[in-house]
């Protein structure tokens, strides 16, 4: 064997250092995710609980999840509100991103402005918007009442209709930033002449939009909407602070369903069931926005 | 060397070297106890640890606290891990769970070899921590509900004196309702409301408790009842939705009228309600004199390799001397006689507020209600809570919630 | 005509500006007031302004201690985050087999909820004997696929043409892309710093599962332990609060001058 480097294919060399370069987070990745991933999908078909052996069950804890267990289905529907409100928070980070994109004076202000809610912790921001939305003595009912727009405080959070909204609310002013710098760095990929050749050719600003903006786009509101999803659907610390899930199971998502599942009632065996059928069920939805957003992860193929 | 043994000796060295103190020092005679949010103890275990080490030398122990929330995450992970804590500070019935799986050790022959060490306790207290006629845990410190009332909004409305019944809460707090001020509040969790049904004569499970019980038109008229008052703004919303600094909160900013919640609440009440002093708070028990208890005891992991020196140490920190001095710091009451004797001693001067708080909580000990030593007690509160606050805040009539509850409990008893 | 136009565009920001940092100032307000929130009407200004919460935090928790764990874990995970990122947003901008299902592990892997990955993670960790060390803490968070995309993204972006010519010019590929591609990608780098310190400063379950002594705590366990001393004292959290946000909004303040910088290199590009 004497091959040396030199003798092997270019395109081999390729390879080789295109794996090594992705060698080190997929290690990670295996570790983190898909392992413990493997763990849940094992443990769902078992009964199983820290003080017991595991036994096979087969699809005992599916079955159970989809025909007996009704707070399995609220949650889902929930977490399908919370995936549907995503788009929301997005459009509004569209329209802060381009104006504070365009040549005014203070954008940069604007612009850390409204970053600056998504490093808080989010732990701290609930318990912020818990009070804001407090009945009795919140800001917002004080504002509203002190300007006459309600007679009757809204409960917003102790109430079934107001409970989801009032948290999604609250996610998409923590998000709103994060989706705003995501679309920002995507703008900034925008090459300037492609504008300025569409000004010679007459466009209006409505059309450069559509024409350039959003298709150029793409990839990065890809990006926003899957992370946007994915942060909304796992934000745990936000529901479990704010509501804890109620009133009633009025503000139950699948994470947080998952967590009181495994660490309150010590059931990691029907928890593991529903964390399958979550990232199924997430999966299924990042796949259906790749394909809107033209695949390859929104990504224009340009080589 | 073959290489296989080289990748060995390597693992082997690297995780000794990356290995936490902690695990080195397991074949010692090391004690690790975790407790349960009561981090500001911090110099009091300090000193009750270097007593008890002086007394057993060659003994290192280990202390971690965590907050309520998440204690239980930790304590499950490091049982998975086979790690677990030897002495762990358990609150509630998530005790009943553990001791059924085997989790944490049974203490019977403990108490059995030392039979005057029960003596110290409040039999009462002691027995709450029986499940399969086994004694599970040590009483570290104990509270139960009771009511505290707001007598300046009493005087408004023109009460007198505290409600003597239901129907006198309800009454009551009617009168008090008015703009922001409501005038009931309660806290929810471990089944904490569970007075208020219980006084009405409503019992969660049939005595056998295989069956659930609660779902009778009696039942139904209470629950709708307190819908109706909740609707009225007659009882404070935060009573079904808050957890423990909302009702706290809403009843020391002064505009609520009766808050039912346990004695550890005074404390946090006092702190931040200015209006509060001896003439303007009251405190008493609940109508029908029912109560749950929201109790701290020992266990000790069944993993544990030093069974008999924990437990030697749980005595000491129970022990006459360190739960009197506990008890003195902490202003709680502990189930140790003698100790709680000092503690109601001692405040009775300086803070007969606290003194008339504390009373209650030995009072009437054999009606304590709501903890019942069930080994799903969890999935049971799940299953039956989410669907009593739906009839509490007006989303389902309460016949409906009720027979909802009453399936989905039975679907978990049936589990079981 | 442009000038005309900017006052709306100043109203909606200012409108929204606002909405932003409301919350904000009631955390302030209540930080150096104590107020207790549940009072009602609030106040709007505060009353009796004192900085002694501050100082109720600083004593009562070993908050040094926990802030150089915070910064240790953070600088540990930021570094990890820009370089294996890097590599592996590079690596999927080029074309090989197996690529489309490693875009699919990768934007996968976000989708399996922490929560349930809580016990074999710890596990895992155990067995690689990491547990309550710094790199325990960090190493879950080493490299996330959010981040992979941001590079991506912008590596995507870079014009084919400036890299042919950089290859005609006879740079090797590893010059390419330090030369070339990093510097361009500088707004990604510093999404990547913002992004990666944001999420391990604010961790909380995985430090509160995996480390066991004192000396290992972090902010956010800092934050459950103060709360158990003094759950009364609402002026003293919110001071810790402060205390806690106010390293992760320093940094996105310094990092906004990077990030400036990659804009106006975007903009001039061409």
């Amino acid at each position: 064997m004497r091959v040396s480097g030199l003798a092997l294919r270019k395109s081999t060399r390729r390879a080789i250092l295109i794996w090594a370069f992705l060698a080190p987070s997929l290690l990670i990745f295996l570790l983190y995710r898909i392992l413990p991933l493997a763990w849940n999908v094992v443990l769902s078909f078992q009964a199983w609980s820290p003080m017991k052996p595991a036994v096979f069950i087969g699809l005992d804890n599916y079955q159970e999840m989809l025909f007996d267990d009704d707070v399995f289905w609220q949650a889902l529907w929930n977490t399908f509100g919370i995936i549907a409100s995503a788009p929301i928070g997005i459009a509004i980070a569209l329209g802060l991103a381009l104006l504070v994109d365009s040549n005014i004076r203070g954008r940069d202000v604007y612009r850390t402005i409204i970053f600056l809610s998504y490093p808080l912790m989010t732990v701290a921001v609930a318990i912020i918007w818990r009070w804001m939305f407090d009945e009795r003595v919140g800001l917002i009912n004080y504002v509203a009442r002190a300007a006459h727009l309600v007679d009757k405080p809204i409960p917003f959070l102790n109430s079934f209709t107001w409970a989801l909204p009032s948290v999604i609310a609250a996610n998409i002013w923590q998000m709103l930033g994060f989706y705003m710098v995501i679309i920002l760095s995507g703008l900034q990929t925008i090459p300037g002449n492609l504008y300025e050749a569409a000004g010679i050719d007459g466009a209006n600003a409505f059309h450069r939009f559509i024409r350039i903006t959003v298709p150029l786009l793409r990839p990065s509101l890809f990006l926003c909407f899957v992370i946007g999803m994915l942060n909304s659907v796992t934000s745990f610390d936000l529901v479990y602070v704010m509501t804890g899930g109620g009133p009633g199971r009025a503000t139950e998502i699948l994470v947080t369903y998952i967590y009181k599942l495994g660490f309150n009632q010590t059931r990691f065996d029907y928890a593991a069931a529903v964390t399958v059928t979550f990232f199924i069920l997430l999966l299924g939805i990042t796949f259906l926005a790749n394909r809107l957003s033209g695949g390859n992860a929104g990504a224009v193929e340009r080589d | 060397m073959d290489r296989r043994r080289v990748l060995k000796t390597g693992i082997a060295a690297a995780t000794t070297l990356f290995a936490p103190a902690y695990l080195h020092a397991q074949s010692n005679k090391k004690l690790s106890i975790l407790t349960w949010n009561i981090a500001d103890q911090e110099a009091l275990f300090k000193e009750e640890f270097a007593d008890f080490k002086a007394a057993n030398p060659g003994v290192e122990i280990e202390w971690l606290d965590k907050k309520g929330p998440d204690l239980p995450a930790f304590y499950q992970t490091q049982l998975v891990a086979g790690t677990a804590p030897d002495i762990v500070d358990l609150q509630g019935a998530l005790w009943v769970e553990w001791a059924a799986n085997g989790a944490i050790l049974d203490l019977t022959p403990y108490f059995q070899a030392d039979p005057e060490f029960a003596k110290l306790f409040n039999a009462d207290y002691l027995s709450s921590w029986v499940y399969d006629k086994k004694n599970y845990l040590v009483p570290f410190y104990v509270s139960k509900t009771l009511l505290f009332y707001n007598k300046l909004m009493f005087n408004v409305a023109g009460l007198s004196a505290p409600p003597a019944n239901f129907d006198d809460i309800l009454k009551f707090s009617q009168a008090m309702a008015k703009d922001e001020k409501t005038g009931f509040i309660t806290l929810n969790f471990d089944w904490l409301y569970w007075p208020l049904l219980k006084m009405n004569g409503i019992e969660l499970l049939t005595p056998e408790m295989k069956k659930p019980a609660f779902n009778t038109p009696e039942a139904a008229a209470v629950v709708d009842r307190l819908a109706k008052a909740t609707e009225a703004g007659a009882i404070n919303k935060i009573a079904w939705t808050g957890r423990w600094v909302e009702p706290n909160g809403a009843f020391s900013s002064g505009t609520v009228g009766m808050m039912h919640a346990h004695s550890a609440a005074y404390f946090f009440v006092k702190g931040q309600g200015r209006w509060i002093n001896r003439d303007s708070l009251g405190a008493v028990e609940m109508p029908g004199d029912w109560s749950t208890p929201t109790n701290h005891g020992f266990a000790i992991s069944k993993s544990s390799k030093n069974p008999e020196l924990a437990f030697a140490l749980i005595k000491h920190m129970t022990s006459n001397k360190w739960a009197t001095k506990f008890a003195g710091i902490r202003r709680v009451l502990t189930a140790n006689i003698a100790a709680d004797k000092a503690l109601l001693a001692a405040v009775q001067e300086e803070d007969p507020l606290a003194h008339a708080v504390l009373q209650t909580q030995l009072a009437h000990t054999d009606k304590m209600t709501g903890n019942w030593p069930l080994p799903n007690d969890a999935q049971i509160k799940d299953a039956f809570w989410p669907e009593l606050q739906n009839a509490l805040l007006g989303r389902k009539d309460a016949k409906t919630a009720l027979a909802d509850a009453e399936r989905a409990v039975a679907r978990v008893l049936r589990r079981s | 005509m442009r000038q005309r136009r900017t006052w709306p565009v100043h109203a909606a920001l200012t409108a929204v500006s606002a909405v932003m940092l409301l919350p904000f100032y009631w955390v302030l307000k209540t930080s150096i007031s104590g107020e207790n929130i549940f009072a009602y009407p609030p106040s709007i200004v505060p009353h009796g302004a004192n900085p002694f919460y501050y100082i109720d935090v600083w004593y009562a928790i070993p908050f040094a201690r926990y802030f150089a764990n915070s910064v240790v874990v953070s600088a540990i995970t930021i570094a990890a985050n820009v370089v294996l990122n890097a590599m592996a947003g590079y690596a999927l901008t080029q074309r090989f087999r197996g690529k489309k299902l490693v875009l699919l592990l990768f934007l996968s892997c976000m989708m399996i909820p922490f929560q349930a990955t809580i016990i074999p993670a710890y596990l895992i960790t155990g067995r690689l004997g990491l547990l309550d060390s710094y790199l325990g803490l960090s190493l879950p968070l080493f490299s996330t696929s959010i981040c992979i995309f941001v590079y991506k993204a912008s590596f995507d972006a870079v014009p084919r043409s400036l890299i042919d010519a950089a290859r005609v010019d006879g740079l090797s590929q590893w010059t390419i892309i330090w030369r070339v591609m990093i510097p361009l990608a500088r707004s990604a780098t510093a999404t990547n710093v913002i992004l990666s310190f944001i999420w391990s400063w604010n961790n909380f379950m995985w430090p509160l599962i995996v480390t066991r002594s004192p000396d290992m705590q972090t902010l956010p366990l800092g934050l459950a332990r103060f709360l158990s001393y003094q759950e009364d004292s609402t002026g003293a959290l919110y001071a810790f609060c402060i205390m806690v946000l106010a390293p992760g909004l320093l940094l996105f303040l310094m990092a906004q001058k990077e990030f400036v910088q990659g804009l106006a290199a975007g903009a001039t590009k061409g």
